[in-house]
Formats: C-alpha cells, sequence, structure tokens
C-alpha cells in the first residue's frame, strides 16, 4: 500500500537550450500529494558519471529557539556536523537513524558538540527534552542534492547527461524511507521535470 | 350481570358501609393517582438519570481513552523506550510492554512498528492489532474491535524517534469487571453490558446477560446517530435502556454499551413512600370505618332503639326508650313512649271492655269461656278439680217491669259485688241478664262448691239494697265439678245448665248439683223433640174429646179435644210428658195448629149444640197468625164459629195485657167463644176477669176435688160461680169424679162438669155412642 502512495509523474519538457561539454542543468518541481508546492524536500540525482562528493564544512545545525535550525541539512559522507546550543535551555540531541546513531547528552551553550556523519542517509534528529524539536542531517554521496525553495523547486546545473534517478525525501512522504524515487534520462539540453508525490 | 343492591336489616350498618364505602373509594383513587405519579416520577427521573447517565458515561469513556492514551504516550515518548522501538531491541520492548501492561492496567500491549511488526503478546489479538494502525481513521487513536469473540479497546500512540518509527498499542478488553467499574460511577444502579455485533445486524451480550432481541438491535442502530431511550422488555423485567455503538475500525460499530436500569430497581426508592401512602391509607380506612361506624351508631342507635321499641309494641309488651338529647330523634322517642303508654293504655281499656260486663265490671261471657278452657287445660296437666256454679236470679223479670230498669241494673251489680266477695277464691262472672257464674279451680276444698252455694243462698235472704230499694230476692243455682261432670267447657257448661234447670224445677232459691241422671232427662227431651217433628209429618197425633155435661140442659154441651200421641215404639205418650217439650220447643205451634183443624173438623160430624173446646198454649197465642189458623180452620170445616170454645190460662198474660186482650176481642168478634182454664190457680185471676168478658170459666179441679170435704174449697167454689153468675159467664167445674161432688156442684149452681165421673176422655169413634145415652149416665 505504502508503496503505491508515492508515484512520479513526469513531465519532460524538452528544452531546446545548448550546453556545454557533457554536463546540463536539472530543474525540478516538486509538489505535493495536494498539488501544492513541496518545500524542504531533499531532491537527488543519482548517475554513474557523477563526481565524489567532497566535505567542504563547516556544517552546523544550531538548536535556537528550541528548533533545530536548519531543520533540513544537507552534507557530503564524511562530514562533520557542529550542533552549537543557542538556547539558554540545555538539549539533549539524539538519533537513533541506522546511519547514524549517536546521543548527545545534556549539554549547554558553552559545550560544543560535533558528529561525524560517515555513512550516507538520513539522519531524523530529536531532542529529548523537547518533542517538538525535529531536524535532519541528509547525508548524501552525490553532489547533486539540494533542498525544494518554497515554490518547491530545485535546480542544479552541470549534471551529467544520460541515465539517472532522481530521488525525493521528505517526512511527509509515506513510503520506506520517506523517499520516491524517478529514473530520468538528461539531455545535453537539461532536464526540468514537476515530481508530484501522489498518496 | 346481575348486581343486587345489597339490603341492609340495621340502618347503622347501611350508613357505616355507605361512609366507609365513599371513604375507601376516595382513598383508592388517591392513592391510585399517586401511584401513577410514583410511577410516571419514577420514570421521568430514571429517563433523566439515564441520558444524564449516557453524557457522564461518554464523558467516563473519554477520560478513560485519554487516560490510556496517556498512558501510551508516556510508554511511547521514554526515551529509553523510543531507542529500544527505533533500534529493534524486541527483548526489551517486550519487557517494558509487559511493564507498562501491569502498571497502566491494560490487558495487553503491544508496540507495532512500520512495517507492521508486532511485538507484544501473540495470539488472535495480536494479528488484529498489527493492522490496527494502518486501519485506524486518521486523527483516531483508539477503536473498539471483536477479536475471537472477545471485545477490546484498542489504543494508539505513535512512538517518535523523532520521526514516526511504530506505535505503542494498548488493548483493554471490555469485560464484566470494566463494566462494573462503569456502573460504579454512576449515580443510579445501573447495568452496564458489552454488546458485540454477530456481523449482521444482531447484537448479543458479551456475558450473555441480555437475549438477543430485536428492540435491543432497533436501540443500537437508532443510537449510531443519536442517543435514544428504550423500554426493554427483558427476561429479567422490564426496564429503560440506551445504547452506546463504539466505534471501530469501520463505520459501523463492532460493539456498543448497553446501560439499564430496570424498572424495579427505579422504583425501588418509592416503596417507602409507596408504603408510606399504603400504610396512610389503611390506618386512614381504619379510622373512617372507626368514625363511620361511631357516627352511624350515633345516628341509627336510638332509631333502633325505637324500631326495637316498635316491635316490642307490636307484639303488645310494654316498650319504653331512654330519652337521651333534645334533637328530632329525642322529642321523636319522647313522642314514642307517650304514644306508647297511650296505646297500651287504650288497648288494656279494649281488651277489659271486650272481656268484662259493662254493668258490673265483671268479667263477660268470653272472659269465663276463656278462663274456663284455661283451667281445664291446667286442670289436666296438673291434677285438681274445676266447680262450675250456674246463677240465675228468680223471678228478676219482675223487678224491671215494678221497678224500672235502672233499679234493675242497680240490683245486678249489687248482686254482682256480693258475688265477687263470696268467693274471693273463684272467678266470678256475669254471662249475661240475670245469669252470673263462677268458676273453682285448682286444689280447692271437695265441700267448697256447696258451700260457696250455700252461702249465696243465705247472704240472698236478705233483702238486697239496690238505688234505694230493698229488694227481696233470691237465686238458683247449678253445680257441676269437673272433670267428673265434663271433660271440656262446653260440657260443664251444660251440666251445670242442666244443674240450674233442676234447682229452678225444684222450687227456686235452691242450689242442686249435676246429676248424671239429669243429663239422661236431657237428652231424653232432646229425642222427643226429635219425635215430635217426626210426629207432626207422620200424623202421630190423634184426638180425644172428654166430654162437657150441660147441667142445666142436662145433656153434653161440648167435647173438650185432647192431643194424644200414638209413638210407633213408647206407644202412647200423655200429652204432660210432650206438651212441655213441644211448649220448650215452639213446635206448640205446629201440634196447636193440627188440633185446631182437626177439632174443627170432627166437630161437624157433631150435633149443633155440641161445642169443641180446644186448649191453646200462650206460646200459640201469642204467635201473631193465631187468629188466621183458627179461620183457616173454621174456614176448612165449614163450622160455626159459636160452636169453638177455645181454652186459655192466665199465663196468656204474663206478657202483658194489652196485646192478648185486644186478640181476645178479635176472636170474640169472629163469634167464637173463649174458657178461661185453671181458675183460681193463678196470680190475680180477678182483675183479668174484669179485663175481659169470657164466655165461660174453667174451675180447677183443685177445688172440686176437696169440694165434699174441705168447706173452704166448697165456698171457694161458691165464690166463683156467683162471681161467674154475677158477669154473665158460664162455669164447668173439672175433674169431678164422684156423685157428692156433682151433687155439691149441682147445688152451688155450676152450669158444666166434666171429669170421669161422667166419662173419660174418649175415641172420636166412641162420641155418636156417647151423645146417644149421656144424658141418662149424667143422670
Amino acid at each position: 500500500m505504502y508503496a503505491s502512495v508515492l508515484r512520479l509523474s513526469l513531465m519532460i519538457v524538452a528544452l531546446a537550450l545548448p550546453v556545454a561539454g557533457q554536463a546540463a542543468t536539472v530543474a525540478i518541481d516538486v509538489r505535493g500529494f495536494d498539488g501544492k508546492p513541496l518545500a524542504g524536500a531533499v531532491v537527488t540525482i543519482e548517475t554513474p558519471k557523477a563526481p565524489g562528493v567532497t566535505v567542504r564544512g563547516p556544517y552546523m545545525i544550531e538548536q535556537r529557539d528550541i528548533s533545530f535550525q536548519p531543520h533540513v541539512l544537507i552534507v557530503p559522507v564524511g562530514a562533520t556536523v557542529g550542533f552549537p546550543n543557542r538556547d539558554r535551555v540545555r538539549h539533549h540531541v539524539y538519533s537513533f537513524s541506522k546511519t547514524k546513531k549517536f546521543d548527545l547528552k545534556l549539554y549547554g551553550r558553552e559545550d560544543a558538540r560535533t558528529v561525524l556523519f560517515d555513512r550516507p542517509g538520513v539522519v531524523p534528529l530529536g531532542c529529548n527534552i523537547h518533542d517538538s524539536m525535529s531536524g535532519f542531517v541528509f547525508v548524501t554521496a552525490t553532489p547533486f542534492a539540494a533542498l525544494t525553495d518554497q515554490a518547491g523547486h530545485v535546480s542544479m546545473t552541470g549534471v551529467p547527461v544520460g541515465a539517472g534517478t532522481v530521488r525525493v525525501w521528505h517526512p511527509s512522504i509515506r513510503a520506506p524511507g520517506s523517499t520516491a524515487s524517478q529514473p530520468i534520462d538528461v539531455a545535453a539540453t537539461g532536464f526540468a521535470t514537476t515530481f508530484v508525490l501522489h498518496r | 350481570m346481575d348486581l343486587r343492591r345489597p339490603r341492609f336489616r340495621h340502618l347503622r350498618t347501611k350508613l357505616s358501609v355507605l361512609y366507609a364505602s365513599l371513604f375507601a373509594v376516595t382513598l383508592v383513587l388517591l392513592a391510585v393517582v399517586a401511584q401513577a405519579m410514583i410511577w410516571t416520577h419514577a420514570r421521568d427521573s430514571v429517563r433523566q438519570e439515564l441520558i444524564t447517565s449516557g453524557s457522564v458515561y461518554d464523558r467516563i469513556w473519554l477520560l478513560r481513552s485519554q487516560s490510556l492514551i496517556a498512558s501510551a504516550d508516556l510508554l511511547s515518548r521514554d526515551f529509553g523506550f523510543r531507542a529500544a522501538v527505533a533500534s529493534g531491541d524486541r527483548p526489551t520492548i517486550a519487557s517494558a510492554l509487559a511493564n507498562i501492561s501491569h502498571r497502566a492496567e491494560v490487558t495487553a500491549a503491544f508496540v507495532v512498528e512500520q512495517d507492521g511488526q508486532v511485538t507484544g503478546p501473540s495470539g488472535a489479538l495480536a494479528a488484529t492489532v498489527a493492522r490496527f494502525p494502518f486501519a485506524v481513521p486518521n486523527g483516531r487513536r483508539d477503536a473498539v474491535v471483536v477479536v475471537a469473540g472477545q471485545v477490546y479497546r484498542l489504543i494508539l500512540s505513535p512512538v517518535m524517534a523523532p520521526t514516526q518509527v511504530g506505535w505503542v498499542v494498548f488493548a483493554v478488553r471490555l469485560d464484566g469487571t470494566e463494566m462494573h467499574a462503569l456502573e460504579r460511577l454512576s449515580a443510579i444502579p445501573l447495568i452496564a453490558t458489552i454488546m458485540r455485533s454477530d456481523g449482521a445486524k444482531r447484537w448479543h451480550a458479551a456475558d450473555r446477560s441480555v437475549e438477543s432481541d430485536a428492540a435491543v438491535d432497533d436501540l443500537v442502530e437508532a443510537s449510531r446517530s443519536s442517543r435514544t431511550l428504550a423500554t426493554l422488555n427483558l427476561s429479567t423485567g422490564r426496564a429503560f435502556a440506551i445504547a452506546k455503538p463504539l466505534a471501530g475500525l469501520t463505520d459501523r460499530p463492532q460493539a456498543a454499551i448497553l446501560i439499564r436500569y430496570p424498572l424495579n430497581a427505579a422504583l425501588t426508592p418509592y416503596l417507602p413512600l409507596q408504603a408510606g401512602i399504603a400504610l396512610a391509607g389503611l390506618i386512614g380506612l381504619i379510622l373512617v370505618v372507626l368514625g363511620s361506624r361511631r357516627l352511624a351508631q350515633g345516628i341509627a342507635g336510638p332509631i333502633a332503639n325505637l324500631d326495637a321499641a316498635a316491635r316490642a309494641l307490636e307484639e303488645g309488651s310494654h316498650a319504653h326508650i331512654v330519652v337521651k338529647g333534645r334533637d328530632e330523634i329525642g322529642r321523636l322517642a319522647a313522642s314514642f313512649n307517650r304514644m306508647s303508654v297511650g296505646i297500651l293504655e287504650r288497648e288494656s281499656r279494649i281488651t277489659h271492655l271486650a272481656l268484662h260486663d259493662v254493668l258490673t265490671g265483671l268479667p263477660n261471657r268470653t272472659y269465663f269461656r276463656e278462663s274456663l278452657d284455661q283451667a281445664i287445660l291446667q286442670v289436666g296437666r296438673t291434677g285438681g278439680a274445676i266447680a262450675v256454679l250456674c246463677l240465675d236470679l228468680d223471678r228478676f223479670k219482675g223487678v224491671n217491669d215494678t221497678l224500672g230498669h235502672p233499679v234493675g241494673d242497680a240490683l245486678l251489680k249489687a248482686i254482682g259485688a256480693m258475688l265477687s266477695e263470696s268467693a274471693p277464691d273463684g272467678l266470678v262472672s256475669r254471662l249475661g241478664g240475670d245469669e252470673y257464674a263462677i268458676i273453682l279451680s285448682g286444689q280447692f276444698d271437695a265441700d267448697r262448691p256447696r258451700a260457696l252455694a250455700q252461702s249465696i243462698l243465705d247472704m240472698m235472704r236478705q233483702a238486697v239494697v239496690a238505688d234505694g230499694h230493698q229488694i227481696a230476692t233470691a237465686v238458683s243455682i247449678g253445680i257441676a265439678i269437673g272433670p267428673a261432670d265434663g271433660k271440656d267447657a262446653d260440657e260443664l257448661l251444660k251440666n251445670a245448665d242442666l244443674a240450674l234447670y233442676l234447682a229452678k224445677e225444684d222450687g227456686r232459691g235452691v242450689f242442686r248439683f249435676f246429676e248424671p241422671a239429669l243429663d239422661a232427662a236431657a237428652r231424653w227431651r232432646r229425642q222427643v223433640e226429635l219425635d215430635l217433628r217426626e210426629a207432626i209429618q207422620a200424623g202421630q197425633f190423634v184426638l180425644n174429646y172428654q166430654p162437657v155435661f150441660d147441667l142445666k140442659a142436662d145433656r153434653i154441651g161440648g167435647f173438650e179435644a185432647l192431643v194424644r200421641w200414638h209413638h210407633p215404639e213408647r206407644g202412647v205418650v200423655p200429652p204432660v210428658e210432650f206438651i212441655p217439650i213441644a211448649e220448650d220447643t215452639g213446635l206448640i205451634i205446629a201440634i196447636g195448629e193440627w188440633v185446631m183443624q182437626e177439632a174443627c173438623r170432627q166437630a161437624m160430624h157433631w150435633p149443633e149444640h155440641v161445642r169443641v173446646a180446644v186448649n191453646v198454649s200462650p206460646l200459640q197465642f201469642r204467635n201473631t197468625g193465631f187468629p188466621s189458623i183458627v179461620l183457616q180452620a173454621l174456614a176448612h170445616s165449614g163450622l160455626a164459629p159459636s160452636r169453638l170454645e177455645i181454652e186459655i190460662t192466665e199465663s196468656v198474660f204474663l206478657d202483658g195485657e194489652g196485646p192478648v186482650i185486644a186478640l181476645l176481642h178479635k176472636l170474640r168478634a169472629m163469634g167464637i167463644r173463649v174458657a178461661l182454664d185453671d181458675f183460681g190457680t193463678g196470680y190475680s185471676s180477678l182483675s183479668y176477669l174484669r179485663s175481659f168478658p169470657f164466655d165461660k170459666i174453667k174451675i180447677d179441679r183443685s177445688f172440686i176435688t176437696s169440694i165434699a170435704s174441705d168447706p173452704s174449697a166448697a165456698a171457694i167454689v161458691r165464690a166463683i160461680v156467683d162471681l161467674a153468675t154475677a158477669l154473665d159467664m158460664e162455669t164447668t167445674a173439672e175433674g169431678v169424679e164422684d156423685t157428692g161432688q156433682l151433687n155439691m156442684l149441682r147445688g152451688e149452681g155450676c152450669g158444666n162438669i166434666q171429669g170421669y165421673l161422667f166419662s173419660r176422655p174418649v175415641e172420636s169413634c166412641r162420641i155418636a155412642g156417647l151423645l146417644e145415652n149421656g144424658t141418662s149416665q149424667a143422670a
């Protein structure tokens, strides 16, 4: 049942855009099952020709105003993410994810905490003190990963032309891993599509 | 239907029953209304309670949900538990679930992971629980499901770590315990039963306490949209009920709670009130009955007394009522008392009048008869004797005639008083006229009747003073002693009368006891009377004739007709035996008529100078038809009136002279001769001679018999003859038996003789012979 929740409907628009070399630009709009643009979704494109990721850093998820900021942080595999506490209360940041289990016991503003994410996957973050706090560290192995903006749009350049897979992750997606995927074929002129999430 | 109005013998009962019934009906009506109001009130309050309880129950259900959810949430948000779930640490999860099951008092706790994997107690329930998080409608965190016939409430709580990694599911079995917990929360004694659907529309009680029923089904169905109250007829009795369908996983609930309130339980709180009303009604009724009785007694009591008194009065006994109060009934009682006294007085006066003689105040004949009857009865039972004394004043009529009735009445009173004085031991009564009677009864001395009679006679020897007159009187007394002289009143009285008759016969002024011979004589008289009647019919009478010799003409101048009775058995009966009886019975009239006819007829055969003399009794003479009888006899025979001579005695004048004289003149006018018989023996013969010019005087034989030997008799005869000669009347001497007498009579100038000297009475056939040689014999 959950398998059929998400299906990708692909609308391919042939863009007669000239591209330099073997790369093109991919533009993707994501719409939720209600048809509205879905913001904060992570769109990744996996292609065999993709280069490896590079850790640049620094990566931070602050605890501010009893929330994780940003809500979703995309980091390359091997990145070390800092969890500075900007609130006056203390937090207990944890994750029980298979990608990365960690448990940063109560700490305050003066204590610096960092976690190394060495495997790709989604790491949901929680605070044992504050149930309402929720955040995600998206550990990616592909350089083509971006968050949709408020219009549910994401645009990535330098995507190698050829076949690949688009994956959309969002916590609201009711599918294993909260991820929907769709194979794509990136033309030299680029690729633009709209993902509509279905139940 | 046959509704008979009850009939009351007592006004008291009637009033009591009427009042008590009216009050009882009122009380019953009140009780019925009160019961109806109680029932209505009970029903309304139960309805209200149920509706309230329904709302309360909803609230409780919600609270229980929230409590369970809170418990589940506590677990699902526990950091360690979340860590265990997120890391798939099943032993830890199972341990935590067992722990929470115990702590939160749930039947079972499960964890369902995102992939449907269930951790918790295994069994049929686990399979349902595995599907539950995915099947429950969005936003709902609880549902009631039926698993293997058991009803469970499932509670869902997501496990966030921090994203959802699974669910904690609590299962609470909805059983009797859970329902009892629910019942306890209600203010009224509700009974909650969990019902489950069988998939069709049938609903069954999980604990089988309620039988499947269409009404229950309808109630549950109707309760899905809104709360409905129904009245169910369950096997345990009538009950008000509401249902609460419990939300399941689909639209159609699989379970429901039936909350009912048995009517008898609803009415239980009113039992004291009902009992109170019933008790108050009963007490009221008793008070009303007592009060009604008292009131009715007050009203009807005096009336009942009046009724009893009236009945007593009706039966003749004296009835006096105690007068109480001055109301109408009191006045009525007083009037009744006066009336009762008046009635009794009048009654006793009437009774006295009926039984007593007005003049003397003595008991009358009726009283006498009753007393005699009673005395005979009494003597029959207890022994003893009864004496009846019949008294008759001698010649009382003369007193009335000479002194007048007022004096006669005074005499009767005086004698009554004297008799009462003489016989204080007897009952003195006046039978009527101058007749009295005395009864002596019981144990009296054997000589007492005689002594009493004698004392009365002695007393009467003195003249009695009545109305200022000294009256010499006498009394005749007849005595009969019962039971020897008579078994019953009639016989006793008759025999006393016979004795009295004897006393009168024996010369008056004496007493006689009854003797059986008297009775025999009386019987003989009765037989003679009967025979006389027969004789008149059968013509047993004949006439004999005794010649009357005319001394002056020296020949037979006439015959005196003498009746003879040839009785077929007794032979010839002399006139002295039957004439008094014929006179007593009135048969003398018929006999006299026959004699008159026969004498006239025979006389027609005789020479013209020969007359016939016929004796006429006073009774015949008083008969108004007598002149016509004589006329007929003359007419039939053709006899000249001058040849008929009627002989009367002085006694015809006893009833008064006037009518007799008139009749005599009448006969005389017809040409008939009239002779005065037995002259000299009567009362005042001379005065009669002055009042009527008789044709002949017959000198009584008592003078003739001694005429030859007794100078005074001769002188009397001479005087009579002289007197007759002076009055121009003929004379006939009777009973001449010898020639000496004849010669004396002839010497004194007597005109006619008759007697044995000349001839005995002869039969008619010998008259002719007598006439032929009569002259020579007399000579």
